[in-house]
């Protein structure tokens, strides 16, 4: 370390030289005077001690996982071994992330052995993976004409900002259940609670499973059928090639949130979920179960973002190990880019149970600008664009959820429900 | 805030300190505390410095017109108004919009008292000297003694340049 001259010693100089040089100019001794206290100022500054590593320094961050809307507090710890004049301490702070109570920067002044913990919070946009910086620490000389400036790097910087999960007790039922058990009401027939087809005693049929009723009126003996309760394999297919709307709030935020939610759901009723990212980076997570699968997942959705790309990814090109051909297929997009809608029919058309959950970019878009008369036209013309744009799709048969971001998903998947199966499948 | 009000009010000083020489500079004064006090509200160290060096020129102006008798306690007072002046403005400047405690502040005003001691202490030494010096050179050819006179303020401005941009023996 050592100090580097700053700006204010060009001040000290411009007024030392006019000071002299009024003085030579007009003769009076009192301009000569003006400059001594001036020199004297920069000699002393000069002269100031040479600056040591004379402090030990931490940084403490209260939590390295958080949920959308809770607050991170950062402690730094400054002990002087020796006293410090002056120091100045700057936390940089990485963008969409900004101070919610204190300031990111501060001035100490210590004695010897003395301590300071200097606490700020910070506040940020929405889900991330928000990285700390290396601490700044500047050395002043009292006056300001010099400074010593180092960093203090801190191994554990970075706290993952996972989306706000929102609670869902009807998630969209599958078509198509896998072998193992779970919640979801099986087409197919065999061991479960939920009753099914009546059909003529057979060997090897339990009694306990004899309907007496449709024996008594049909004469012979009668079984019940029950569906069997499997769980399913859900993989939810993120739109992350356009984005709209303020950070925190953007149409990709929103996905994400009902994204999380839609996990949580699933996992809940013991269902194995799997996520593709589709972008200009195709990230991918195999469909799983547990508590370890739901922080993988969180993991990819707290970093989803746009990447351009001009390049259309092709859907076909997913191992089925990620995309398994029995899933349901949850396709969350704000319909902006043409290459998604067509990835998704392709998925549709290749016989995936598909729903595509709309998340409309009005909203998300006319909080962008101003309000105003005209603003306010042209985000109602873009609704109504947006719906027939949906009825399109529907018409192609495409089974889409319109979905403004805002309201609860829960509710917009309310509006929607898919008609009970009873038909068998293979 | 209080510390940039403070050099507003150090910098009306400085403009106000050669109205009691000659109160006709009013014009003069004004500019001057408009430019340093800009500077000093908006914390800007370049805009203080131009304030304080119309500030000189008006000092100048009023000795060289008024003829007063020498005064070395104003001339003292207006080299210690300067560089409080640039002290505060840059040290408000780098605290914009940050945590500053109050034992910084008392940490910091008791090292400008320091220097602005060590600087009238300085002055004087100067104005002692300059007697001692007009007394050895009494009688002396005036183009000699400002002859003399520059060449020691170039001096004294290359030594200044030089004390800023010599690298530093630090650890």
């Amino acid at each position: 370390m050592s100090w580097t001259p700053t700006g204010l010693n060009l001040s000290f100089l411009t007024l030392i030289g006019w000071a002299l040089f009024l003085g030579v100019l007009t003769g009076r001794a009192e301009l000569m005077v003006v400059a001594v206290p001036l020199v004297v100022a920069l000699a002393a500054g000069r002269r100031a001690k040479a600056p040591t590593a004379a402090w030990q320094i931490s940084r403490q961050v209260s939590a390295d996982r958080l949920v959308e809307g809770e607050r991170v507090s950062v402690t730094v710890t400054l002990r002087a071994t020796e006293p410090l004049a002056l120091v100045e301490l700057l936390q940089p702070l990485p963008p969409q992330v900004w101070p919610g109570r204190g300031r990111n920067h501060a001035f100490f002044s210590l004695r010897p052995g003395e301590e300071v913990r200097w606490t700020f919070e910070l506040a940020y946009a929405g889900r991330q993976r928000l990285r700390l910086a290396d601490l700044h620490l500047r050395l002043w000389e009292p006056l300001g004409l010099a400074a010593a400036e180092t960093r203090h790097h801190e191994a554990h910087s970075e706290v993952a900002v996972y989306p706000h999960v929102a609670p869902l007790r009807r998630p969209p039922r599958p078509l198509r259940t896998q072998t193992f058990v779970g919640n979801h009401v099986s087409p197919a027939q065999g061991e479960g609670l939920e009753p099914g087809d009546v059909r003529p005693f057979a060997p090897g049929d339990q009694v306990r499973h004899v309907n007496w009723r449709a024996t008594l009126r049909l004469g012979a003996l009668h079984v019940t059928r029950h569906h069997q309760e499997r769980n399913a394999d859900v993989v939810l297919l993120l739109d992350t090639l356009a984005d709209v709307g303020p950070a925190g709030a953007s149409t990709i935020d929103r996905a994400v949130r009902g994204a999380a939610s839609l996990a949580a759901a699933y996992l809940a009723r013991r269902d194995r979920v799997g996520l593709i990212e589709y972008g200009g980076i195709l990230r991918q997570v195999r469909p799983g179960a547990g508590r370890a699968q739901w922080e993988r997942l969180l993991d990819t959705l707290a970093r989803a973002s746009v990447v351009f790309t001009y390049v259309t990814r092709d859907l076909e090109m997913i191992p089925p190990r990620v995309l398994p051909p029995q899933a349901l297929v949850l396709a969350l997009s704000p319909l902006l880019d043409g290459r998604f809608v067509r990835a998704a029919a392709n998925l549709a058309a290749r016989g995936f149970d598909l729903i595509l959950i709309a998340v409309s970019p009005v909203a998300a878009g006319r909080a962008l600008v101003r309000g105003g008369p005209v603003a306010d036209v042209a985000a109602r013309l873009w609704a109504l664009e947006h719906r027939a744009y949906l009825d399109d799709l529907r018409r192609d048969g495409l089974t889409v959820v319109d979905w403004d971001g805002v309201e609860p998903l829960e509710a917009a998947l309310a509006r929607w429900q898919r008609p009970r199966l009873r038909r068998a499948h293979a | 805030m209080t510390l940039r009000l403070a050099a507003v009010a150090l910098m009306a000083i400085l403009a106000g300190l050669p109205l009691s020489i000659l109160p006709s500079l009013g014009a003069l004064a004004a500019l001057a505390l408009v430019v340093g006090g800009a500077g000093a509200i908006a914390a800007s160290v370049p805009l203080a410095t131009a304030g304080g060096a119309l500030a000189l020129i008006e000092y100048a102006l009023a000795l060289v017109v008024a003829a007063p008798d020498p005064d070395p306690v104003t001339g003292t007072a207006v080299g210690v108004g300067l560089v409080l002046l640039l002290a505060s403005v840059h040290f408000a400047s780098l605290t914009r919009g940050a945590a500053v405690g109050y034992p910084v502040i008392r940490s910091q005003a008791r090292h400008w008292l320091s220097i602005v001691a060590l600087g009238v202490v300085g002055a004087a030494v100067f104005t002692l000297g300059g007697e001692a010096l007009a007394l050895a050179l009494r009688g002396a050819g005036l183009p000699l003694v400002v002859a003399a006179s520059a060449v020691g303020a170039l001096m004294t401005v290359a030594g200044a340049i030089a004390l800023v941009t010599a690298p530093r023996r630090d650890a």
